[in-house]
């Protein structure tokens, strides 16, 4: 699965699409973690994620603890509602 | 969590996936079509699809982490009687013990242990029952509608 990737100053926009569960997560790590070592600030556009589980989440959660260490920062954008309540419910959680 | 369903029939419906991360999305399809039949309400069956396929990705994770390029099938079961929806999984992985399947400490900030919380935040009950042969694991998920 290939996700599309705009470059904005030093922000790089990652749209990810359809489904992210445990089959699409290293792909998505693949795309989003060389832009984070690059010490560009990232942001995730999820608003065409249709469904997301634990191993989305898990991918977030790394892509902000990677970022911490290079000292940039990653952001979601337009979050679908699907993924937000996802998120909702990870945040009990997390 | 959830809202309200018309699930007023009575359903059986059982599929054979392969134990493979690449099957979780037909797992999804399956769940989501059965779902359709029973008329329930998107939201809870938004979060009814959740708990299945994260049930089914912790067969894949767990019970076939030693044996990745395993060819054997899980079978997912679900039912409808009297409005009470049951899923069941049968698997013959490692057999699972169902003291060390719980979610991790809350204030432990980690990911792991988040699909078993989404599992008993979703459902009513979650049940490790004796696998009878061929299979090895035998667990159980219910929800009253």
């Amino acid at each position: 699965m290939k996700f599309k990737v705009t470059e904005d100053e030093n922000i790089s926009t990652v749209f990810l699409n359809g489904e992210i569960d445990m089959d699409i997560a290293d792909n998505v790590r693949e795309v989003i973690f060389p832009l984070i070592d690059s010490g560009k600030e990232v942001h995730l556009n999820m608003k065409d994620v249709q469904y997301m589980d634990s191993s989305g989440i898990s991918v977030i959660v790394e892509s902000n603890q990677r970022a911490k260490e290079k000292n940039t920062k990653v952001e979601l954008k337009e979050v679908s509602q699907p993924v937000e309540k996802v998120l909702a419910m990870a945040r009990k959680f997390l | 969590m959830g809202g309200s369903s018309i699930a007023q029939m009575n359903h059986n419906e059982k599929k054979a996936f392969l134990v493979k991360t690449s099957s979780l999305k037909d797992v999804r399809s399956f769940c989501r079509e059965v779902f359709e039949k029973l008329e329930i309400d998107q939201n809870l069956k938004d979060e009814l699809v959740l708990a299945i396929a994260e049930a089914a990705q912790n067969i894949v994770k767990h019970a076939y982490k030693d044996n990745p390029s395993s060819n054997d099938i899980m079978v997912v079961e679900v039912s409808c009687v009297d409005n009470k929806l049951k899923i069941a999984f049968y698997d013959r992985g490692t057999p699972v013990d169902p003291e060390k399947v719980k979610h991790r400490e809350l204030d432990n900030i980690r990911p792991g242990g988040l699909g078993t919380f989404f599992i008993q935040e979703i459902m009513d009950a979650v049940e490790f029952k004796d696998g009878k042969k061929p299979w090895i694991n035998h667990l159980v998920l219910t929800k009253q509608l």
